[in-house]
């Protein structure tokens, strides 16, 4: 139970922060918007860091530096955002995002992108495209 | 209308990269330095880019208010609540369960017209819509074993993947 809590939580956090850039977004412009947000919540996080005395960030070259610099994606992420909310409102842009980032990691999975072990595509993953590009057509009409 | 949606295609494309990248992050670093380095990254890139397209702008900060920056903290509650829900339900159950809600709350948003939205309650057209991609992403998720949406693979279908303690526990 609490975890559907979460997970409900998680969806509002998301979409409400989305909405609620948009809104500064118009006082304070898009990019301006986007740097500062980011920028408090690195703040936030450095926070949590330095509290929680975690020493990750020892082990981050670890990681391949395609991956540690997909932090930036977050820029034309939170610009795309908002602009689309400001075009398409709320509903319309979010369900074209869900859908894109889902068509991205079923063709990782299905090509075996980023050392990703292959996986044969299924059929319930056929009609699922089917249906949620059923449904953005129907959010249109 | 069409350059909103292929903003909104482009954003969701590198969502789902972003995804996959982090987790690989995650698994060298853990979940708190992860999440540090993908915001501080995000901010850094937002205003290079800010300065390439808009020059001046990113050096006028007249009309900032000082609960601007508090909403980043949103992002934190994020990661929070995304954690907490993968640790309880897993990460298939969990990440659809996301996906779901944040369409319900998009349109509760849009209906309240909350932050400057203009103000559209739901039509049956949307209702048919939404139905339509909450079911297309649960039985898209929510498949037979050893397929696209196996847990134990990495890098499987999901919004936010495992913690590196997750993958742990696993193994």
């Amino acid at each position: 139970m609490k975890g559907i809590i979460f997970a409900l939580g998680a969806g509002m956090f998301i979409t409400l922060q989305g909405v609620a850039n948009a809104f500064i977004g118009t006082d304070i412009g898009t990019w301006n918007a986007a740097f500062i947000t980011q920028a408090g919540g690195f703040a936030a996080a450095m926070i949590i860091l330095i509290l929680l005395r975690d020493t990750g960030w020892k082990q981050l070259l670890k990681a391949k530096p395609l991956y540690l610099a997909s932090g930036a994606f977050a820029a034309v992420i939170l610009f795309g955002n908002m602009e689309a909310i400001y075009q398409l409102g709320a509903t319309v842009t979010v369900a074209v995002i869900l859908i894109a980032q889902l068509a991205l990691t079923f063709a990782a999975d299905a090509r075996g992108w980023f050392e990703i072990e292959k996986k044969e595509i299924q059929l319930p993953q056929i009609l699922g495209c089917l249906l949620m590009a059923g449904g953005v057509i129907m959010l249109q009409l | 209308m069409v350059i909103g949606m292929a903003l909104a295609v482009a954003a969701g494309l590198l969502v789902g990269l972003q995804n996959i990248f982090n987790s690989r992050v995650q698994t060298a670093a853990g979940q708190p330095a992860t999440t540090a380095l993908v915001l501080g990254l995000g901010a850094l890139a937002s205003f290079l880019l800010g300065l390439l397209f808009t020059g001046g702008s990113m050096f006028s900060w007249d009309a900032l208010e000082w609960w601007h920056p508090l909403l980043g903290f949103a992002g934190v509650g994020v990661v929070i609540c995304v954690v907490q829900a993968v640790k309880r339900l897993g990460p298939t159950v969990a990440v659809s369960i996301i996906m779901v809600s944040q369409l319900g709350f998009a349109v509760l948003w849009d209906a309240l017209g909350v932050f400057g939205l203009e103000q559209s309650p739901p039509s049956w057209n949307q209702a048919a819509g939404l139905l339509m991609i909450a079911g297309g992403i649960l039985v898209f998720k929510i498949s037979p074993k050893k397929g696209i949406t196996s847990s134990k693979q990495p890098g499987r279908m999901s919004w936010q993947h495992d913690s590196a303690e997750e993958r742990r526990k696993k193994a």
